[in-house]
């Protein structure tokens, strides 16, 4: 008979496993546990106890340590790939055709890279939101969130290098829809207002800098496939090293300690579950490639525009706010403004309660507001990505792009006067009202503001036009938002807030909302502009 | 946990085993086997009535060879036409290396021979198969191959429509006896006046779009849904055939009654479906297809004896093929006897608006003297100056060019005395 254990203890005790392992023979003791953490290379980022609530599956999700498995899926499939891929237009088509055909598991590789990069996207994401629920972006670990949100815009923009890399209809539209914004950018863009500033021309602007020209072409292929497979590859593991360094240093628990808390030993309870969540993604990612292949579709064909193009999902909510913004302003000022407000968001957030566990009643304002704006982000792809035909017409998703659609009512600007009034009424009263209004509203009370604000809107509207029962509704729904989110919950809970801090997150909360609103302005009431000025591509 | 841990390992193992195994298993592999082992049968038939001993081993050694074969992609590549095509992994009696004679006695798809003669003339290593057959080259799936996939714009070519194949690079096609259908098409393409509204490379009537490049139409451009065609039949071939089997109207009906915001008038092109048959629709289409841009090296191209001038010394048989050469009967119908659909142009004995028509010249050039008649087929009638039935309706679509810069002298003349010689005389009085 076979002794395993007279084996593997002369296996240990072989001058090469210890030369190897610096081990001595494995003892299942605290002692050993915390040696293999602290003795391996690849482990000791670990601490070798740590807090029970931080292993958790439910309350981490395991999120983080999926999105940076899903890095190194794309890493070993993505180098794998560019031993097939060569980036020029003449080729990596008929690479991408090959890798289908001919090269032995080219197309499972092909599929898990392009469902690894699809995931990873969703993945970040949901790991941010969770972040933010057990407020663990505030003291000590802001920098560390910060590292995060930089982290997610890179995972997107991986993401997005990628995508033009097959070099079909697909990939050169996409890219086309979203490079595009990049011309509109202020001073920078040759599209962006005041680009006369700077001499700014289709030829030398900011999106010339990164197509490598002015249309999607041969040295775009080549500018994106260096940054997809060498620069930002490079950028974001520079960044991991950080983020994975600072959740060490700052601890993996936010949690308050608790009197009679027992660490546990992270071999193996955390281990376990790091593994168990690495092989789950895998697998996931595996059978996802087994069952649906990565889209291919025509050769590229820079004369031939498909109707509607449409960006990658993750950008289609940006492209769909051109219909409500000018351009420079959904495709550059928001974007920017959403990464600088979640990068400020635990300067601004002071509330020192919520830390290390989920929250609403705690965090309402905080919590409300954060998943009411991913809320929209993922309204606006849903909008983009399923209702959107041929000319960004609306189609319901169950209706066929073929039918024949008569055009959409005339939109209307509303004259500049009362645009301007408008957006300073909005401003100065959302500003200034939660502020001033003292004392606790109660919810009568409350409805009965919510009445009286929605009887002076269709008074006011009645002078100018018959409001259809849809309309009433749809108005009615977008004041109760607004009264809900823009007014009661800061009165609620905001008033407390210094000056500045105030100031701030009103600013964003009203951006936020006015961004809703003026959806439903134009898709409720065909508002193309609420306030006009064209000297300045000033349009919203 | 403990139970995820193997659930997930084994599956890992599983699933990855899974796509080896799915990618291992190709269909192209099923085909290459078939044909190693119907040529090893062959052999062994051949090997019972094998005499001596030194044709014995030959063919034994033949065998072995045939039953130990890898199975392998095979591909041509064509330097000057860059292209691969791996068709003959699958129809590997096409394969010059696994069949240097190209010639086998099976008739079954895909293992058949090349038949000898073309292969003769056209050989595989220069040529490939894409360039003639169209079809997906790169692929090796006999669907994805074959073309008939989406996104995928170029679909097998079959007879008789190869022909159009032929005669994209011998402008002699139509005296070569392979290429009788695409030569039947270019006749009837010149008789029936379809030159009138198509320009073919700039030479022709400005009135619908130039065919020069029809062949190479990008799909994104059309508009399938109204052609009754199931999807996987949605390509360029189909689309120009369904135009002359069946009515332009009802392929392309645009929106006459204005639901959509300005009307416009569906396709202009009138029916032919009662005047040509389905053979004859196949052959317009065959040549059509041969109208593509896309290069091929010029030392591809076998040059066409130029066309013959017709003549005669009648007046009114020249001005008969004026009315050919300019493509009139497009509008005015064969002799200019029934003018042809119009849509909402103004009309006889008309209750709709499909009921308009172009004016039927044999009726009506009796009412002009012969200056008239020039002066009118020189400056034309613009679309603005065409009654309408239903004056709130779409402008008609057909409308007579001004033909100054390029009828006239002789042969204005020739022209206008073969339309009085077709033309009813006027009983008013003239």
């Amino acid at each position: 008979m076979l002794d395993l254990d007279e084996i593997s203890k002369k296996v240990y005790e072989t001058q090469v496993w210890r030369s190897i392992f610096r081990h001595s023979p494995w003892k299942d003791a605290p002692r050993d546990r915390m040696r293999h953490i602290v003795d391996n290379i690849w482990l000791h980022l670990h601490p070798a106890r740590i807090r029970p609530r931080a292993v958790k599956v439910s309350y981490s999700w395991g999120l983080g340590g999926i999105s940076f498995m899903l890095y190194l899926i794309l890493t070993v499939t993505g180098v794998l790939l560019m031993f097939y891929y060569r980036p020029t237009v003449e080729l990596a088509y008929q690479d991408m055709k090959d890798l289908e055909f001919v090269v032995t598991l080219g197309k499972f590789l092909r599929n898990a890279h392009r469902w690894s990069a699809h995931a990873m996207v969703l993945i970040v994401i949901l790991h941010m939101v969770r972040v933010f629920l057990t407020g663990a972006y505030k003291k000590p670990r802001e920098f560390n969130w910060g590292i995060g949100v930089l982290l997610l815009t890179i995972t997107l923009f991986l993401s997005f290098t990628g995508y033009l890399l097959p070099w079909d209809q697909l990939a050169i539209w996409a890219v086309t829809v979203g490079t595009n914004m990049a011309g509109a950018t202020p001073f920078m863009g040759n599209e962006g207002p005041f680009s006369g500033l700077l001499g700014m021309r289709v030829n030398n602007d900011v999106r010339f800098v990164l197509l490598g020209g002015t249309t999607v072409g041969a040295s775009t292929l080549i500018r994106f496939y260096v940054l997809h497979c060498v620069l930002v590859p490079l950028v974001a593991g520079a960044l991991m090293i950080v983020h994975f360094w600072r959740v060490r240093k700052d601890s993996f628990s936010a949690a308050p300690l608790e009197a009679d808390e027992e660490k546990l030993d992270v071999w193996p309870h955390l281990i376990v579950r790091e593994y168990l969540a690495a092989a789950l993604t895998i697998l996931a990612i595996f059978l996802w490639s087994v069952l649906q292949n990565a889209p291919l579709e025509e050769l590229a064909n820079a004369t031939v525009t498909p109707n509607p193009s449409k960006a990658p999902w993750y950008f289609v909510g940006l492209q769909e706010l051109l219909v409500y913004f000018d351009p420079w302003i959904a495709g550059v000022i928001i974007p920017n403004v959403i990464i600088v407000g979640l990068v400020a968001m635990p300067f601004i957030d002071v509330n020192p309660k919520g830390v290390g566990y989920y929250s609403l009643r705690e965090r309402p304002l905080a919590n409300t507001m954060f998943l009411s704006g991913i809320f929209l982000w993922f309204l606006l792809i849903f909008i983009g990505y399923f209702c959107r035909g041929p000319n960004w017409g609306w189609y319901w998703p169950w209706e066929s792009w073929l039918a024949h659609k008569p055009l959409p009512p005339p939109t209307w600007d509303l004259p500049a006067w009362a645009g301007a009034s408008l957006m300073i009424f909005y401003m100065a009263f959302g500003m200034a009202a939660p502020r001033l209004i003292g004392g606790e509203i109660s919810w009568s009370r409350a409805i009965g503001a919510f009445v009286a604000l929605f009887l002076l809107a269709v008074g006011g509207l009645k002078i100018f036009t018959a409001l259809a029962a849809a309309k009433l509704l749809m108005l009615g729904f977008f004041i109760f938002i607004f009264f809900l989110l823009g007014f009661l919950f800061p009165q609620r809970y905001l008033k407390g807030l210094d000056l500045a801090r105030y100031a701030l997150t009103m600013s964003l909360i009203l951006m936020m909302l006015g961004v809703l609103l003026k959806i439903g302005l134009r898709l409720g009431f065909d508002i193309k502009y609420v306030l006009s000025l064209p000297q300045f591509n000033f349009n919203i | 946990m403990r139970k995820l841990f193997y659930i997930s390992n084994f599956g890992i193992l599983g699933v990855f085993l899974l796509a080896i195994g799915l990618d291992h298993k190709r269909e192209w592999k099923k085909h290459q086997r078939g044909y190693y082992e119907m040529e090893a049968a062959r052999l062994e038939e051949e090997l019972k009535s094998a005499g001596d001993e030194a044709e014995r081993k030959s063919i034994q050694s033949q065998i072995r060879s045939f039953r130990r074969r890898p199975l392998e992609i095979k591909q041509i590549i064509t330097p000057d036409l860059g292209r691969v095509d791996r068709c003959v992994t699958c129809h590997v009696g096409m394969d010059e290396f696994t069949n240097p004679s190209l010639s086998n006695p099976f008739a079954e798809h895909p293992f058949k021979a090349h038949p000898k003669s073309i292969a003769k003339s056209h050989s595989f290593q220069q040529y490939g198969c894409v360039a003639c057959h169209a079809g997906q080259g790169l692929a090796t799936t006999a669907e994805a191959a074959h073309g008939q996939v989406e996104h995928w714009e170029e679909p097998l070519l079959k007879a008789p429509y190869l022909e159009a194949a032929c005669a994209k690079c011998h402008g002699n096609f139509e005296s070569l006896s392979e290429t009788k259908t695409a030569a039947l098409g270019k006749k009837l393409f010149e008789k029936h006046g379809c030159i009138g509204c198509h320009a073919v490379n700039g030479r022709g009537g400005v009135i619908s779009v130039d065919l020069g490049d029809i062949a190479d139409k990008p799909l994104a451009r059309i508009d399938f849904s109204k052609s009754g065609l199931d999807r996987k039949d949605w390509n360029i071939k189909n689309w120009i055939e369904t135009h002359l089997t069946k009515d332009p109207m009802e392929l392309v009906p645009n929106d006459p009654e204005g639901h959509l915001g300005e009307p416009i008038s569906p396709s202009g092109m009138p029916p032919f479906a009662g005047e040509i048959n389905a053979a004859q629709a196949q052959a317009i289409t065959t040549y059509l297809l041969t109208m593509s841009k896309q290069p091929l090296p010029h030392t591809y191209y076998v040059p066409g004896a130029p066309a013959k001038e017709r003549s005669s010394g009648d007046p009114a048989k020249r001005g008969q093929m004026v009315f050919e050469k300019y493509g009139c009967a497009g509008c005015h119908g064969l002799g200019g006897a029934a003018g042809r659909r119009n849509f909402n142009a103004l009309a006889d004995k008309q209750t709709r608006m499909e009921d308009g028509r172009v004016p039927s010249l044999v009726r009506v050039v009796g009412t002009y003297s012969p200056e008239e008649l020039k002066k009118k087929i020189q400056e034309g009638v613009p679309s603005s100056a065409i009654s309408k039935f239903k004056p709130e309706g779409p402008t008609p679509p057909l409308y007579m060019p001004g033909w100054s810069e390029k009828i006239k002298g002789p042969e204005l003349d020739d022209l206008a005395s073969y339309l009085f010689s077709v033309a009813d005389q006027d009983s008013g009085g003239w």
